[in-house]
């Protein structure tokens, strides 16, 4: 009870404090409206893709008349499959960029060499070929049950559309104002970590830390209620953020909110639990905010909050990945704009798992110490 | 009945002794005083008691249990009026009581009436809708009073609750704690205003260096030096003053050189105040002015740990 109590006090607090809900509220509205009009063109949503080369060697004469009917099919979509020269190296060919591919089809299976994996064109090829080997391997089965039935499948009757099923870069695109309407919440979210840091800080500014410790109540609960009422305040102020966006800049926020809120949900409990673990790390007054100031703004610039960071190599692949907002936005990215939610409990692991480490050190050292 | 026995108790900060094996007795329905300058270990004691900070000996009984055993009952007994204004500036006078009394269990109605009360009491029903961030020094400190006596506890700790206010809130807190002391309240009250402790104080301690050197009503302590008094003599400068020579003149018991102060502590009745001025005037130190002073609280002060209150 006692902690519920102090969770109220703390997001009374919080709510009338003008500064802390300007910063919340609009901060992360004004960067989006600044940023996603300012960057419109750097979010082009219509991609043009030219017509793609790819050479290819089949030793593997069981899927010679497939593998034919499915170049013959993807011929239709731009995609021009043009058998291996005698003396010709198909590798050193993507390398020097004379083709988009090179596929070698042997007795292990297929093997697609394309110049980088993660372009639209790598992506399309892969994803073409996949969904060839998907419906091979059908034919394969339904041959065993059932051979008179395994030709409709790669019969002229059924219409393929290898491109459509796999496409691994998604088909919907965030503009502008959808990619800093997520970002800028992600950041804002982290941001929570600032009034974690002040948490017990501030009982000692305001002297009423030694009122706390001399009522009949446990630190425990002291700690809990603090940290729930800044959870639940930064989670409300992040819930207005996304309505805001979604309503008055349209912003994409796809049909899985419910799961976009929970990682939002475990990263402001992260973001808190660290901002009171660096308080209670570092004792000087105002160290921790400044610490924890720079560590959020390192990490929303490395995490793509101010601009898209899109295949880091090297230094700034590490730094990226170090930033937990890359993983959160990779999160909530995948789920709204390709129903991939592969990377949702990830980022939830993260969080919590932070969140527990940062708590254990600040619970350690709250009950170790006299007063707050 | 004593509401509260300390016996032995010690606190160390690394190799400082702060409390150096303290007892001490207070009795139900007293207002007991606590003299000491400042890092006399007053604070220290009042934090030990209140459970801010931990003993590393002897023990502290408040209504006969040990405060680090049954902290939650001690605690439930207990009001602390700290010496810097504890409040909450965003939140009204009216919920800073009300969350404070809650964190003692109050509820529903019953926490409303004593947050009523208590606010009340220190004359800010007007202003309960109010944020304190609108109100003046001395309706802060009587908020402060409202938010450790809401939950009517057995003893408050009030902890130089007077500083940095104007003389009507002065006298206005000074009427609180008779008041609470006639509704059954015992207090513990730390000042800096000697005048204060000796107008309210039922009983007063006197604590130097960790350890109490005097405990008594005001006539004790004042009984302590019935036999002397003092004579404050301010010179131009001090360089030339022989103690020793001071020393010699008849009835003189203790001489202190405080910068350009003389201290001399001399038998009562003895008539050497001419011997003394002539002493200072043969030796060519000019003489800025003289004091005589009876024995009183301050005086009490001085003479037993050598520094002037206010000073130290």
């Amino acid at each position: 009870m006692n902690m519920l109590q102090i969770a109220w006090k703390e997001i009374k607090h919080e709510f009338r404090d003008i500064r802390t809900l300007v910063f919340m509220l609009a901060f992360p509205i004004v960067l989006m409206l600044v940023l996603g009009t300012a960057l419109t063109g750097a979010f082009n949503e219509d991609i043009s893709i030219d017509d793609m080369d790819v050479l290819y060697e089949n030793t593997n004469d069981s899927l010679s008349e497939p593998f034919k009917a499915f170049t013959e099919e993807v011929e239709q979509s731009g995609i021009h499959f043009k058998p291996l020269s005698d003396g010709m190296n198909g590798k050193e060919q993507v390398e020097q960029g004379k083709v988009d591919g090179y596929v070698s089809v042997d007795q292990s299976g297929f093997h697609l060499f394309v110049n980088d994996q993660s372009s639209i064109e790598g992506s399309i090829l892969q994803g073409a070929l996949a969904s060839f080997v998907d419906r091979y391997n059908l034919v394969s089965e339904i041959t065993k049950v059932a051979p008179e039935k395994a030709e409709i499948v790669f019969s002229n009757a059924v219409k393929h559309d290898y491109i459509d099923d796999h496409a691994l870069v998604p088909k919907k695109q965030p503009g502008s104002m959808d990619y800093y309407a997520i970002v800028m919440t992600t950041m804002i979210a982290l941001y929570a970590a600032m009034s974690g840091s002040q948490l017990i800080a501030h009982e000692r500014s305001r002297k009423t830390a030694s009122r706390l410790i001399v009522a009949p109540i446990h630190k425990r609960d002291i700690f809990i209620g603090k940290v729930m009422g800044s959870i639940v305040i930064n989670m409300a102020c992040i819930m207005l953020v996304v309505a805001f966006s979604k309503l008055v800049f349209h912003a994409n926020w796809g049909e899985h909110l419910g799961l976009v809120f929970l990682v939002l949900l475990t990263e402001i409990i992260f973001a808190v639990s660290f901002g009171v673990g660096v308080s209670f790390l570092i004792k000087t007054p105002a160290a921790p905010t400044m610490v924890v100031l720079i560590v959020v703004q390192l990490a929303s610039l490395f995490g793509g909050a101010y601009f898209p960071i899109e295949n880091p190599e090297g230094i700034l692949k590490v730094i990226s990945s170090l930033s937990p907002l890359t993983l959160e936005n990779k999160a909530v990215f995948n789920l709204v704009y390709a129903n991939d939610s592969s990377f949702i409990m990830p980022a939830i692991v993260m969080n919590i798992g932070l969140a527990f480490l940062f708590l254990l050190i600040s619970t350690a050292s709250f009950r170790r110490g006299e007063g707050i | 009945m004593n509401i509260l026995e300390i016996q032995d108790l010690t606190k160390k900060f690394d190799d400082f002794i702060a409390v150096d094996d303290m007892s001490l007795a207070i009795a139900e329905g007293e207002i007991f005083g606590f003299l000491g300058s400042n890092g006399a270990g007053k604070s220290t004691t009042i934090n030990m008691i209140t459970g801010l900070l931990r003993k590393n000996k002897g023990s502290i009984m408040i209504l006969g249990k040990e405060t680090s055993k049954d902290s939650e009952f001690v605690k439930r007994h207990i009001g602390l009026i700290p010496q810097e204004i504890a409040i909450y500036e965003d939140l009204t006078a009216y919920e800073n009581v009300k969350f404070f009394a809650g964190l003692y269990g109050l509820r529903g109605g019953e926490l409303h009436d004593r947050t009523v009360e208590a606010l009340e009491f220190v004359g800010l029903t007007e202003k309960q809708k109010s944020y304190p961030k609108t109100f003046s020094g001395g309706m802060k400190r009587r908020l402060n009073i409202a938010c450790a006596i809401a939950h009517q506890p057995k003893l408050i700790i009030m902890d130089e609750p007077t500083v940095g206010i104007d003389p009507q809130s002065r006298k206005y807190i000074l009427q609180s704690v008779h008041k609470l002391n006639e509704m059954g309240c015992t207090i513990i009250y730390t000042s800096h205003y000697m005048e204060e402790v000796e107008e309210i104080c039922s009983r007063i301690a006197i604590i130097d260096h960790g350890k109490i050197i005097a405990e008594g009503t005001k006539e004790q302590l004042k009984s302590l030096i019935t036999d002397s008094k003092l004579i404050f003599i301010e010179v131009k400068s001090q360089e030339a003053i022989d103690v020793d020579t001071i020393y010699k003149i008849q009835g003189v018991t203790d001489v202190k050189v405080d910068e350009n102060t003389v201290q001399i502590h001399t038998e009562l009745g003895v008539n050497n105040l001419n011997q003394i001025i002539d002493y200072f005037i043969r030796n060519q130190l000019e003489i800025r002015s003289l004091d005589e002073k009876e024995p009183n609280l301050e005086t009490v002060f001085l003479t037993l740990t050598g520094r002037n209150l206010r000073d130290s």
